[in-house]
């Protein structure tokens, strides 16, 4: 029971219980089912990213690429299948830009592993490189008319709520995708060896190294994976909005790495788990779709957010370092 | 050897780095114009400088580069590149923030241009990166900022209150002079939309008194997801809410979605500035019921053309006319101009604009 107590998890889980609480209090309708489902919706995309970057710091790395590896990966598929005036299914947007990205995510892995660089300056470089070349190459524009197979896949929806006063709230088909995104990434980190190989190098590169494991083999599985995932956020992205817009998924890596470390994982690696992710971006979310309905003017949103963010990972911080002072106390004595 | 590499892949990675942001295209196409210029410009300047032949080398520098209404006042750019034969170009940050635009227009100074027109992000962010221009003897022409100090001249498509003001006749008139609504803006610093804002609501106030204000001056940041999202927790937040009106490009149609998603398509209305390439499904579909513009690329082009009779010495006066329709009989108050170049469009006349 005190395990459970003392696990970050459960502090992230607190939070969200108050927070909520308080949201609740000041406007009841922050507990309906409809603002509960645009709360899932909106954490979709994010939901899918986050699980990559996850898997990124538990390596002990980061990535600040995948924002620019979604919106190539969007805007190049919904250019090249309105081009062909493609009329199939949105698979084939899937598989195509799921393909790119997991192209552009070997790229990264490429540079990181052979060459041994800084994760972060690789990803930062990579990251203007293929936005650079989106903008300079492919285009611009942002296109308002989706290929059919996507227009389609945009009104799939798996739930719909309508509240008494005739709102209708739609929960979409994409869901399912962050659903089983999670699972195979918590029953990959938790029950194979390659999900132990990771923790490793996060934890002590040489000491993975000597223990055996592959650590080539086993970046370029991380960051072909985080690039696969992205190019399929990118396709959800752009279904939600009904509209490819090159540039505004940049600029939410923060916020994103900022839930994953919220939710527990260490930046400096071998620490994390799905769950807390999870509780992370709720928390996210919840701050950032809630101020409206507190009341908050919009001159003070920004500021706020701030706060929030600020208490939220200083909180987990500060107990994270308790922990390990107290695990080296432990080990002394 | 494998370090060495190493160190080469670095520096390429820092290339890029200070390469790519904030210009795309237009950028490198600027650098190859600027040789060629800097050359030609070496043998006029040293002879006769009122020689009426001179080609001037004028930049314009949009918000952000790469949405439909930026691209649109490119194109007039390049038109009036096309029709006059001046250096004129359009260079832009790749998001909307006012730090990279200061940083463009820092560029564009140390590369001698004459001239920069410029549609601030945040007019105050501006001010002493446009005086330094200014004190380098370039002429500074704005848009969509008529407050900023250090320009020759803004130039602006309508009175910006006229123009909020005739959103809210349009609003009022959708919801039966009564009912809750919300306002958006691109951002809190975005002066023109703060002014149609401000505008709106006023004659709200003293004409539909029945009418309430229930959320000022939402921040979109000129994003259509962010419009969409706040406008779903706006409606939930105030379930009564009749209207709303949008300001920066993407309000209209995101608030438009989160309405037609939500089942509220007739029993929300939304107006604002936008595009028919942007909001021309909602329109059809009735979940957006009017938008208004100024076409850009007749702005991008009257503000080049204002430059250069800045350049040239020409006299500038009140009724000044720069021969582009909207733009015949301008109004001159202080340093800014205002011209009548506004449209309005609606379900039955959007096939008209193809932009």
């Amino acid at each position: 029971m005190k395990k459970i107590l003392s696990t970050n998890e459960f502090l992230v889980a607190l939070i969200i219980i108050v927070l909520s609480i308080i949201i609740g209090s000041k406007n009841s309708v922050f507990f309906t089912a409809g603002n509960l489902i645009d709360l899932l919706r909106s954490g979709i995309v994010m939901g899918i990213f986050a699980i990559g970057v996850l898997i990124v710091i538990v390596s002990g790395g980061i990535d600040v690429s995948f924002t620019a590896i979604a919106s190539f990966c969007m805007y190049t598929t919904t250019k090249v299948l309105n081009y062909y005036d493609f009329q199939g299914s949105v698979l084939i947007a899937f598989v195509l830009a799921g393909a790119m990205g997991l192209i552009l995510g070997l790229i990264n892995a490429t540079f990181i592993s052979f060459f041994k660089l800084p994760t972060l300056i690789v990803t930062l470089g990579t990251a203007s490189m293929y936005s650079g070349f989106l903008l300079a190459f492919v285009g611009v524009r942002e296109i308002s008319n989706l290929p059919a197979g996507m227009s389609k896949f945009a009104k799939m929806n798996i739930l719909k709520v309508t509240s008494e006063n005739g709102v209708v709230s739609s929960l979409h088909f994409s869901i399912l995708i962050l659903i089983a995104v999670v699972i195979i990434t918590w029953l990959l980190l938790r029950y194979t060896m390659l999900g132990r190989g990771i923790y490793a190098i996060g934890g002590d590169r040489v000491a993975a190294e000597r223990a055996g494991f592959n650590i080539t083999a086993i970046q370029f599985f991380i960051y072909g994976f985080v690039g696969l995932l992205s190019g399929i956020a990118g396709i959800v992205h752009t279904t939600l909005m009904r509209n490819s817009n090159p540039v505004n998924l940049l600029g939410m890596e923060l916020i994103v790495i900022a839930a994953v470390v919220l939710g527990g994982a260490r930046i400096t690696g071998g620490h994390g788990t799905v769950l807390g992710t999870l509780l992370g971006l709720f928390l996210v979310i919840i701050m950032n779709n809630s101020l409206i309905l507190l009341g908050v003017p919009s001159y003070w949103q920004r500021l706020v957010i701030g706060i929030l963010i600020l208490i939220g990972t200083g909180a987990t911080a500060y107990r994270t370092m308790r922990s390990s002072r107290q695990l080296h106390r432990n080990s002394v004595g | 050897m494998k370090k060495l590499l190493s160190l080469f892949i670095v520096v390429c990675l820092v290339m890029t780095l200070v390469i790519l942001p904030g210009c795309g295209k237009s950028a490198d196409e600027s650098k190859t114009t600027q040789e060629s210029k800097s050359t030609q410009e070496n043998k006029t300047s040293k002879g006769d400088k009122s020689a009426k032949t001179k080609k001037y080398k004028i930049a314009t520098v949009p918000k952000v580069s790469n949405i439909a209404w930026f691209d649109r006042m490119e194109e007039g750019v390049k038109e009036f590149a096309k029709d006059t034969g001046h250096d004129a170009f359009q260079v832009g940050p790749q998001k909307a923030d006012a730090a990279l635009q200061v940083q463009i227009i820092e560029d564009l100074i140390a590369q001698k241009v004459d001239a920069i027109t410029v549609v601030p992000f945040s007019t105050e962010a501006l001010e002493p990166v446009l005086k330094k221009a200014r004190d380098k003897g370039i002429v500074v022409i704005s848009h969509e900022a008529s407050s900023l100090q250090n320009i020759d001249y803004d130039i602006e498509a309508f009175d910006n209150a006229a123009y909020g003001a005739h959103f809210m006749e349009h609003l009022a008139k959708l919801m039966g002079e009564e009912g809750e609504y919300a306002t958006f803006v691109g951002s809190l610093t975005s002066k023109t939309h703060n002014e149609w804002v401000d505008a709106a609501i006023k004659l709200q106030k003293e004409k539909y008194p029945k009418m309430k204000l229930v959320a000022e001056k939402q921040e979109s940041y000129d994003d259509q997801k962010t419009a969409y999202e706040k406008t779903r927790e706006l409606l939930k937040a105030h379930p009564n809410l009749k209207g709303i009106q949008g300001s920066a490009m993407g309000d209209a149609p995101g608030a438009a979605l989160a309405i037609e998603e939500m089942g509220l398509t007739g029993k929300v209305h939304v107006v604002g500035t936008s595009l028919v390439s942007v909001a021309g499904k909602y329109l059809e579909s009735g979940s957006c019921d009017l938008i208004g513009f100024w076409d850009p690329a007749k702005a991008g082009y009257a503000m080049n053309q204002l430059a250069v009779m800045v350049l040239e010495g020409k006299e500038i006066k009140d009724g000044l006319n720069l021969g582009i329709p909207g733009y015949e009989n301008l109004k001159l108050k202080d340093k800014v101009f205002y011209g009548q170049a506004w449209v309005d469009v609606t379900k039955e006349n959007m096939n008209e604009y193809d932009f």
